[in-house]
């Protein structure tokens, strides 16, 4: 009895463990269908952000289908778990595109989106979008199958730029970054475009990435009397401490963030030291009701709890497949990379229902369109300080 | 010993294999490993040759650290330096693959010649320190030295090419991967049958009697880090053609650290040890995916068992160290002592 039911379990595990080798694909037809695939980073030090993506792609995908599909085709999200490592993320790449046909993709990482670029171009099936807004993605031709859902770093020090220069012509201007890829990102492009806005540079000052005790920059940025302090290349730390001690000090700056420190919740933080902290976003907040928006209603309606701006993010990126998938098929032409780019970039003042408060045109590999924000810590929300700026 | 398999010379009883069964589960093997690609799809595949890639550093780290008792956490630093090795030869020279992933091995065991001469001063822990200060300071470098490295945004790697053949997919590559793999493991099981090799062992034993034996401890001691580097560069080359993007971050600390585990996993000091524990730390991470997937669960049950499968990972690195502290090769050799008696003892 005992060999049977071991034998039967043995039968099992190797006709699964076959099946899984195999690469059989699911159970049901692939007919009329559009696979996303996505390297979600589920767990591991960026779950904060894969966990809300997760859940606004899901979310999108399943409001679609709810309602028909897209031209009668249903919409599938096959995720896998990306813990954030770049082997991880490209074995869940692997898995999903050999097990399933897949449209688009949604990456983890810049590290991803660079190392699976050379795949993407092989296959020649499917496009990708992701969780990082590096500015070396903003190339059509190094990343012709790939785009950002959002203004690139560049593009976001750009808005904050512009944003000074309207509020406070020839201001001086730090930044303060961290000494990572993501850090570096947009510094030395954003000296070239404060400088074509007449802003100065004042100090540019790079510090570890985990760094905890920044007296000595503290110093330095209080030399440089800038009278605003943008932040890149961390997500919280070591932000209030520079806040902090700028209080303790005095010192007369408004201090800056990009998308990734920008989150309510990251923001809140940060208690009594977030208050007057203002940064670049380039989507709605969950909570926004300064214009109308159909589409974050909807959301609202879904879930009645504060979803972050990865969520939104998500939910945007799925909404840009789903409408290139329709212009293609629309169009009548095969689901490849080339025609699913070519519908993504005729994308041209799209109504994202309120995820964006203007219409969106995707220039290059990205939607150069974001808001300056203000914590309002009273409130314990993000108030908009600008109307929407659309970098040309 | 192997029931049947009395040894009637020295030759014999230093032989790696020593007995037909041996030889007929290695032509298995061999089997297995040539038809797998052919039956496998590429997520497998790729599996297959990060399986490889990791096998070979791990081996290079249990010769430094399993054979020669010299902790180091400045694998993946070496890995880096055989990986930009690989990349800069690759993009200015587009010198041959071999070749390139020879340098890469050369001039990271360079690296680990430089950064094994405290060796001889230090040991355990500050010797494991002072591995950490040097990865530190190559991070610095592959961030730094533009000129060479790319800086922060890295090199892009051409894939790999020989006579015409573009390794381009993992199939392509487990063909270039396994076989370089193999060699390196069998070069570092045949290194312990020789003088070096047990100098090694004697010097992990206690390095004041190797002394007095007659063995010059910093010359061992650098030959077992310039060795343990190679491995590590070769690796780190093969990482390079694989993932075809190196940048300073492609080389935490943290994989420094999951290649010791690997080798405390699966067994310190025994060549299988560092297979079955590259095997184990690579493949148990996805095995767990697999096992979550194949659960009739909806995906919001995958996102809540993302964190309880890597607290399932940790458990089952500490269950292996609490239960079996010579690791996965103790275990694998138990099962083949008790086959060695088979039939007669059940």
């Amino acid at each position: 009895m005992r060999r049977t039911v071991l034998k039967s379990l043995l039968a099992t595990a190797v006709m699964a463990a076959t099946a899984t080798m195999a690469g059989l694909p699911a159970a049901y037809a692939a007919d009329k269908e559009i696979v996303i695939g996505g390297s979600i980073p589920m767990s591991g030090v960026f779950a904060f952000a894969g966990i809300g993506i997760h859940a606004g792609i899901q979310d999108y995908v399943r409001m679609v289908n709810d309602a028909g599909g897209v031209e009668g085709y249903r919409l599938r999200y096959v995720p896998e778990d990306s813990a954030y490592a770049v082997d991880q993320s490209v074995a869940a790449f692997k898995k999903i595109t050999s097990q399933n046909k897949v449209n688009f993709y949604y990456g983890d990482s810049t590290a991803f989106s660079k190392t699976i670029n050379p795949e993407l171009e092989r296959a020649g099936s499917m496009i990708m979008s992701g969780a990082s807004f590096a500015t070396e993605l903003n190339d059509p031709e190094k990343f012709p199958f790939q785009f950002i859902a959002g203004p690139d770093y560049t593009q976001q020090f750009g808005i904050l730029l512009r944003y000074i220069a309207d509020e406070k012509p020839g201001a001086r201007v730090a930044f303060v970054y961290s000494d990572t890829e993501f850090g570096r990102d947009p510094i030395a492009s954003s000296r070239e475009v404060a400088q074509s806005l007449g802003l100065e540079v004042a100090i540019e000052i790079m510090t570890p990435p985990g760094a905890v005790d920044v007296s000595t920059e503290m110093a330095r940025l209080r030399r440089a009397r800038a009278d605003y302090t943008i932040f890149h290349g961390y997500i919280l730390g070591p932000i209030p401490e520079f806040i902090s001690q700028a209080r303790q000090l005095r010192l007369d700056t408004q201090f800056m963030g990009t998308f990734w420190t920008m989150d309510n919740s990251t923001v809140m933080q940060m208690g009594e030291l977030a208050d007057g902290f203002m940064g670049v976003m380039p989507y709605s907040y969950y909570y926004d009701d300064s214009t109308s928006a159909p589409m974050l209603d909807k959301i609202r309606e879904m879930r009645p709890e504060y979803q972050s701006v990865p969520y939104i993010q998500g939910f945007l990126s799925a909404m840009l497949y789903a409408e290139t998938a329709r212009r293609t098929i629309a169009a009548g032409q095969e689901m490849t990379a080339v025609n699913l780019k070519t519908a993504l970039n005729s994308i041209e003042n799209f109504d994202t229902g309120g995820l964006i408060g203007v219409p969106i045109t995707i220039s290059g590999n990205t939607i150069p369109v974001g808001r300056i924000y203000r914590a309002d810590i009273q409130a314990k929300r993000m108030v908009p300080a600008s109307d929407w700026i659309v970098l040309e | 010993m192997r029931i049947g398999t009395a040894r009637s010379s020295y030759r014999h009883d230093e032989a790696l294999f020593d007995s037909r069964t041996q030889y007929a589960w290695l032509a298995i093997l061999g089997v297995a490993l040539l038809g797998f690609p052919f039956v496998a799809d590429e997520y497998w595949l790729y599996l297959a040759c990060l399986v490889a890639i990791n096998i070979a550093s791990a081996t290079g780290l249990n010769i430094l650290t399993g054979y020669t008792g010299l902790v180091s956490l400045g694998q993946a630093a070496f890995m880096g330096i055989g990986a930009y090795t690989v990349a800069a030869f690759e993009q200015k020279f587009g010198t041959p693959v071999l070749l390139n992933l020879l340098a890469g091995g050369f001039v990271a065991m360079l690296g680990g010649l430089v950064v094994g001469l405290p060796s001889l001063r230090v040991k355990g822990l500050y010797l494991a320190i002072s591995t950490i200060a040097a990865s530190v300071v190559l991070h610095f470098v592959f961030a730094n030295w533009h000129s060479v490295t790319g800086g922060h945004s890295g090199i892009t790697v051409a894939p790999a090419e020989i006579l015409g053949i573009s390794f381009d997919t993992s199939f392509r590559l487990y063909w270039l991967f396994v076989p370089i793999t193999i060699l390196m493991v069998i070069g570092a099981a045949n290194l312990f049958r020789t003088r070096i090799g047990r100098a090694f062992i004697a010097i992990r034993d206690r390095d004041i009697s190797a002394e007095v034996l007659g063995i010059p401890l910093l010359r061992y001691k650098l030959l077992s880090f310039g060795l343990s580097s190679f491995y590590a560069g070769v690796a780190g080359g093969m990482w390079a053609y694989f993932f075809r993007v190196v940048t300073p971050e492609s080389f935490p600390l943290l994989m420094s650290i999951f290649f010791l585990a690997a080798i405390i996993v699966g067994g310190m000091g025994t060549i299988l040890g560092a297979i079955l524990g590259a095997i184990f730390m690579t493949m148990v991470p996805e095995a767990l995916k697999l096992i979550v997937g194949w659960l009739p669960l909806s995906t919001d049950a995958t996102l809540i068992l993302s964190p309880v499968r890597t607290i399932v990972f940790g458990a089952l690195i500490v269950g292996f160290l609490v239960f079996e502290p010579l690791g996965l090769q103790e275990i694998w050799r138990r099962i083949r002592r008790f086959f060695h008696l088979w039939p007669f003892r059940a």
